[in-house]
């Protein structure tokens, strides 16, 4: 029933169709005709016509519709409540169905109006309740009408209105609540009508008639005073559902008129008490709808209660009253200082809450002229306190800095802002979390060097400085994009960090320099300790960096290391005590040297040829080293000696670099005695040649690097096993630069014996930068102990140019390793002590 | 038969409410409440009249029963003086929570005259317990439930709806055969923290009787005062000022210290609030034995948390009020008349960081009266003197229905009359007039000893002949399809409703039978007479005349042989 395509199908053309389509419509209106015929005796009924079988000239279908509608709306007179609301029901589906740019449709609406209007004061809630949902439908059939002809709809929808204000003050629960629902979906109503929803006193006006009737024969009382004060009821109401749904349309009204929303605003800001949470935030996301119109406007006296929602206990809440507050337009100064002091108190309060920065910016940002006033009383502020007294750290400086700062940016620039240039230089620190409340539009480079620019710093000189930045560049942010903006805190680079880090790092590796050349007079516990502070530094500074630099503090930190072992090393060679047996520290700290440096050469992509020839210089002298400890030319270091060498002059071979007096030394040596006795000989000579030359230039360095993991299992949660028997560990792996060249391997150690495990990875997911993935590693020889602990890191193979000198176990590695991961520890219990 | 409504108190004026209604010839008394205001013989209704008026030897047969709505001492003050000196014995109706509460109040207004006026009584404190125990022991008191149907006798229904005003307040519904009547007590449109709004259903009734306390106040939002409220509290406790909310035990206590820990607990405050009082921790453990009688967010939470635990309601002792730093103290009485809201008053008054909230009423004479009008800074009581500097918050809250509330009731319940009581004369007047314009309702507001007789209607039982009901439904069908073939034609732009039309028929009543409804046909059948047919012989075209008489005739003895 109902069909729309039926009853549009007026058109001679379609009526094929419609006599099709309208055979398989019958059997559905049918019974329902045929029920309400049989008590009616009149012979005429048999012989009345099966409309879809005449020639559809009248429209095809209609007469079915309206026989349905006829059924339903006599239906609806019947005694039986249930069946009066099942009648309203069938009636609002027959509506939703109706196309309402149909002729029919304004009859059925009509029609299915009317008879809602007599059943507006039903006995039965449930018929009242269906009355609301049918005139809501009519409403909007009656509104979808609008488009094709405006006049005279406009005092229906008033009416309309009126009668379903006069509903939601119901005494049942639902049907109030539908009658607000209803209200909120309403798509035209006048502005008197409007305003007087909101004041139960009846508002004059002489447009609007208040003629008197005498009520009580006319069903609904079609007069103003009904819609009298309707929302303030709404927002008073016992339930809450009935109280939020209020609240939404009351939001949702606002859109039609400016006074109205001016004073829904008291109401919403009211609503801010209520005892049921979910009641406020509706109200919240009203206030923010209304806000996103541009149509809010806060006054002095909502004020309390607005900053009384930024330290709410509610996250949630804090969360949408900082967004609302972004938004609004206030009107004076006052406003504006107490708003910004009662976002100071919720930083203070919840300092994890970074957005509150942005929020800062952005309502500084609306309000130009009263941020430049905040920034004159900060300039003096700052330029008053003496030395120490004003900390950075402080939330209340750091929001007014915000604040102030934010001027520049703001919209008014009739207005000549005088932010005075101490701002400038003091907001530089907060540069991020300016540039993540501009919502990433500017380029933080551009924005640190007009900040450097205006605060009167010779600090960035050699990039370019556009003057009038804050004026010239487009960085409106979008009202509506606040919520956005807020996500980028989390983003990678930190333009000013970086800057920071580099002057850092220029400062260290100067130090280390130095630290090099006072290795001669030996105080190697000077030069030491002097390389720990550097390396401390450098792990500091590491910590708060990522992408290239981070990479490049890593391998500077692995730098260190080497350069400490050398001296370390050279420090127990100088001591040449050859009568030593066994492992000695000599040894050990040989190996490490082999292991920084092959770190350094193997986890790092990107190396460009100048930090690859300082490795490769770090190698030789291990190698150097290597030859000088066993005091014998070993062919294999010799080897390996020489491919270094070769690999530098490969290096140099196009005069970008130029080959160091080290290098080239020892390549004489080489030359001249293939044997390499020279080199023993003229160790310490050539040791003297060696010079640290360090450089910052790192290019794209990124670093390879794996994080492994076990789930669930601690020392109080091991894993089990039965002895003898393999045992399954799932990992949790993910890789960092790792390529599909790679080779990596799973080395699980127990005590000492080791197993290694291929890594295989390509089924990974993720993409070249991050890979992550898990896998079932065996572990095939479980230990005859109630528990033990395994250890397990990722090692990666260097490949070593063919010269292998590994010998690893059986389907272990070919070539020597570097560890990627930490080594992680995984326990276990056999089952038998479970 | 018409009820005859008598107003005993409460007409024209706010206090000691009661009326008495006949209603199809049974007595019923809403309300015996006492005048505050008065201490002659205006202080309770004028009982004796009534009776010589009614020729009724005593109380006890004259009157069915009595029906108290709720505990306040305007609706229930006068009980124990007409049970124990008038002598009713009959049933006394009041809801559960107003027959455990009732006790305290009457225990409350015995200690009150007790200490205050040693004057003569028209009834001994001893009258006032023996009346307690009766309520409280007694079955003569019988307990309501909300909507429960009581037969009080053969003929009398009665029935309570909530009323919100204040815990166990009912607006009573009362039905004799096809009279029916609704008090309604005090009531409350709008809901508040603590108790819901009014609730009904739709009746078909005779007369509504209504209270009228703001028959022509409109109040706006209570949220508006409920803000300034707590940004002065908070105001005040942040800055390390004490708050004294003077109050009465019950109700207003609640609602406030429910609003304040509310916000308590979403602004995460740690300032302590106090109740002083035995008597309010007393009625907090009723209230959270009433929960069904409160408002619907209570009913809902309460089984997760009872609200009236209140969270940051910290243990008190006298003591404390010579404590440093900041707290909220709930102290009675509620106009600081005395007791120990006076006591923390005196101590609490002179610093201006602190603050008091006052009542929107308060009786002439006390202290919290003189603070209303104007504010001194010096208040003399007795011999004392008290510096007033401290801030004072006036905070009214009404659990009295506005002039809106009344009239959405009325139209809600669509009476055929209205009685105003319980308001003062010029506005009900007022209201009057809004009622009969707007809802086009008979309205009237007696004065105390005045009674008002209306009408009411009598349905009278009848049955219709199978006959009847088919013609009617014939004469249905026929017209709606000739509406439907109409509609066929113009395209729908017929109205489609009103399909009522008038069916005729005749009513037939005789002695000793009921009555029916009967077709005209049908009538001749019962009646046992034959049908006479007269004729008009036409002057002219004598021919034509005969063979149409001859049709007549044939059709006429068809109808005949049809009926037979």
């Amino acid at each position: 029933m109902g069909d729309p395509h039926l009853l549009s199908s007026a058109h001679p053309t379609a009526s094929a169709a419609a006599a099709a389509s309208s055979s398989s419509a019958r059997e559905h209106p049918g019974p329902i005709d045929e029920d309400l015929a049989a008590p009616d005796p009149s012979p005429s009924v048999a012989k009345r016509p099966r409309v879809a079988a005449e020639p559809p000239a009248s429209g095809g279908c209609v007469p079915y519709v309206e026989a349905d509608v006829r059924a339903l709306v006599s239906m609806a007179g019947g005694i039986y409540p249930l069946a009066r609301a099942e009648a309203l029901r069938g009636l609002t589906a027959v509506l939703e169905k109706v196309d309402p740019s149909s002729r029919a449709s304004v009859a059925i609406t009509e029609c299915s109006y009317q008879c809602a209007v007599v059943l507006m004061r039903d006995d039965d809630n449930g018929v009242r309740l269906a009355v609301v949902r049918l005139v809501d439908a009519c409403a909007r059939n009656f509104s979808a009408r609008l488009d094709f002809d405006a006049d005279g709809y406009g005092d229906l929808m008033d009416m309309i209105f009126l009668q379903l204000s006069s509903m939601a003050r119901d005494m049942c629960t639902q049907v109030r609540m539908e009658a607000f629902a209803a209200l909120g979906k309403m798509q035209r109503v006048s502005e008197g009508v409007l305003l007087q929803s909101l004041y139960k006193k009846v508002i004059k006006t002489d447009s609007m008639d208040v003629s008197i009737i005498n009520g009580q024969k006319l069903p609904p009382k079609l007069k103003i005073p009904c819609a009298a004060g309707i929302f303030s009821h709404g927002i008073e109401d016992e339930f809450y559902q009935v109280r939020r749904t209020a609240c939404k349309s009351l939001g949702a009204l606002a859109k039609f008129s400016t006074q109205y929303t001016e004073k829904a605003l008291d109401l919403l800001m009211d609503m801010m008490n209520d005892d049921s949470e979910a009641v406020r935030l509706q109200t919240l996301e009203a206030l923010f709808h209304m806000a996103t119109y541009g149509c809010l406007s806060v006054q002095e006296k909502h004020m309390h209660m607005f900053l009384g929602l930024l330290v709410d206990a509610n996250a949630l809440i804090r969360d949408a009253a900082l967004k609302i507050l972004g938004l609004v337009n206030m009107p004076k100064l006052q406003i504006f200082k107490s708003a910004v002091d009662g976002l100071i108190t919720s930083l203070e309060k919840y300092p994890e809450e970074q957005d509150i920065y942005g929020i800062l910016f952005s309502i500084g940002k609306n309000h130009g002229s009263f941020s430049a006033n905040i920034a004159k009383h900060l300039a003096k502020e700052i330029t008053m306190a003496s030395d120490g007294e004003l900390i950075l750290d402080k939330p209340r400086v750091k929001a007014l800095l915000i604040v102030s700062i934010s001027a520049p940016f703001s919209d008014d620039k009739h207005k000549k802002l005088n932010i005075p240039s101490i701002i400038f230089s003091h907001a530089i620190p907060l540069l991020e979390k300016v540039s993540c409340a501009l919502g990433g539009e500017v380029n933080q480079d551009s924005l640190l060097s007009y900040l450097c620019h205006k605060g009167g710093m010779p600090f960035w000189e050699n990039r370019s400085v556009s003057a009038e930045f804050g004026e010239s560049e487009s960085c409106n942010v979008e009202k509506v994009e606040i919520g956005a903006h807020v996500e980028n805190t989390a983003k990678e680079t930190k333009c000013l960090d970086e800057v920071l880090v580099m002057q850092s790092m220029k400062s260290i590796l100067e130090i280390v320099e130095g630290a090099w050349t006072m290795r001669m007079p030996c105080n190697v516990c000077e030069v030491r300790s002097i390389l720990r502070t550097c390396k401390e530094e450098l792990r500091l500074l590491a910590e708060n960096s990522s992408g290239s630099i981070g990479a490049f503090l890593s391998f500077l930190s692995e730098y260190l290391d080497a350069i400490l072992f050398i001296v370390e090393i050279w420090q127990l060679i100088q001591l040449d005590n050859p009568y030593t047996f066994g492992l000695t520290s000599l040894d050990i700290l040989l190996e490490k040297l082999d292991m920084s440096v092959r770190r350094m050469e193997y986890c790092y992509v990107g190396l460009n040829r100048v930090l690859e020839v300082q490795v490769l210089e770090l190698s030789l002298i291990a190698h150097l080293f290597r030859l000088s400890k066993i005091a014998v030319c070993s062919k294999v270091v010799l080897g390996k000696l020489l491919w270094v060498i070769n690999r530098l002059e490969d290096l140099c071979a196009d005069g970008s670099c130029e080959l160091s007096d080290f290098s080239r030394e020892i390549k004489k040596a080489c030359d001249t005695s293939p044997t390499g006795d020279n080199l023993i000989g003229s160790i310490n000579n050539l040791f003297q040649l060696f010079r640290l030359k360090p450089t910052t230039d790192f290019g794209m360095l990124k670093v390879i690097n794996a994080v492994l993991r076990v789930c669930d299992n601690n020392s109080e949660n091991p894993l089990q096993y039965i002895c003898g028997l393999p045992v399954g560990i799932s990992f949790k792996i993910s890789l960092w630069n790792v390529s599909s060249h790679h080779r990596l391997w799973l080395r699980m150690t127990i005590g000492e014996s080791m197993q290694h495990t291929f890594l295989e990875f390509s089924g990974f997911g993720g993409n070249d930068e991050v890979k992550s993935g898990s896998m079932v590693a065996p572990l095939y020889a479980t230990p005859k102990a109630c528990s033990f602990v395994l250890q397990v890191c990722l090692v990666m193979e260097c490949p070593s140019a063919g010269i292998s000198t590994h010998q690893g176990g059986h389907g272990g590695p070919s070539d020597c390793v570097v560890q990627l991961s930490d080594e992680l520890n995984v326990y276990f219990v056999s089952v038998s002590q479970w | 038969m018409a009820i005859e409504c008598l107003v005993l108190g409460a007409g024209q004026e706010v206090g000691k409410s009661c009326v008495v209604v006949t209603i199809g010839g049974k007595r019923v008394m809403f309300d015996c409440g006492m005048h505050m205001g008065y201490h002659d013989h205006r202080h309770y209704p004028d009982f004796a009249r009534a009776l010589t008026a009614w020729g009724a030897p005593d109380f006890t047969t004259a009157i069915s029963c009595v029906v108290i709505t709720h505990f306040h001492l305007d609706h229930i003050g006068a009980l124990p003086y007409f049970t124990e000196v008038c002598g009713y014995h009959g049933p006394i109706y009041m809801t559960y929570p107003t027959k455990a509460l009732a006790p305290f109040m009457l225990e409350d207004y015995r200690k009150v005259t007790m200490d205050q006026r040693g004057e003569e009584e028209q009834y001994s404190y001893e009258d006032i317990l023996r009346c307690m125990k009766k309520v409280i022991l007694d079955l003569s008191v019988i307990p309501m439930d909300l909507k429960q149907t009581v037969q009080v006798d053969k003929d009398l229904v009665i029935r309570a709806y909530y009323a919100g005003h204040v815990i166990g307040a009912a607006m009573i519904y009362a039905k004799v055969g096809d009279a029916a009547m609704v008090y309604t007590g005090d009531y409350n449109m709008t809901p508040d923290r603590h108790l819901g709004a009014a609730q009904i259903d739709r009746l078909m009734l005779d007369l509504l009787i209504t209270e009228s306390t703001y028959a022509k106040t409109i109040r706006d939002s209570k949220h508006a005062r409920e803000r300034e409220f707590l940004k002065a509290v908070h105001k005040c406790v942040s800055s390390g000022g004490k708050v004294l909310i003077p109050t009465f035990a019950l109700g207003r206590a609640q609602e406030l210290c429910m609003l304040l820990d509310d916000y308590w607990e979403r602004m995460d405050l740690k300032v302590p609030i106090y109740f002083s009082a035995g008597l309010t921790i007393q009625a907090n453990v009723y209230y959270k034995m009433l929960i069904g009688w409160t408002s619907q967010k209570i009913k809902e939470s309460h089984a997760v948390h009872n609200p009236f635990d209140f969270k940051h309601v910290c243990h008190f002792e006298r003591s404390f009020i010579n404590n440093p730093g900041p707290c909220v103290l709930f102290a009675t009485p509620g106009m600081i008349s005395g007791g120990f809201s006076l006591e923390a008053f005196k101590k609490w008054a002179p610093s201006e960081k602190n603050l008091i909230t006052l009542p929107g009423y308060c009786v002439s004479g006390t202290i919290g009266h003189k603070l209303m009008c104007g504010k001194p800074t010096r208040i003399d009581y007795k011999d004392t003197h008290i510096d007033v500097r401290c801030q004072i918050h006036q905070l009214a809250f009404s659990p009295h229905t506005d002039s809106k509330g009344i009239m959405d009731l009325t139209e809600f319940l669509s009476p055929k009359h209205v009685i105003l009581v319980h308001g003062e004369k010029p506005q009900m007047a007022f209201l009057k007039e809004r009622i009969e314009s707007e809802l086009g309702m008979p309205c009237y507001f007696p004065g105390n000893n005045e009674s008002v007789s209306i009408p009411t209607t009598q349905n009278l039982k009848m049955s219709a002949t199978e006959r009847f009901i088919t013609s009617c439904a014939v004469e249905q069908g026929k017209r709606s399809l000739h509406k439907r073939n109409l509609i066929c034609r113009t395209g729908l732009s017929e109205v489609i409703g009103s399909d009522e039309e008038a069916a005729e028929g005749v009513l037939l009543m005789e002695k000793h039978k009921s009555r029916k409804i009967l077709c005209e046909d049908e009538l001749l059948e019962v009646l046992g007479m034959e049908r006479h047919l007269v004729q008009f012989e036409p002057m002219v075209s004598r021919i034509v005349a005969a063979v149409e008489s001859e049709l007549q005739r044939a059709k006429a003895a068809d109808l005949d042989s049809d009926g037979k």
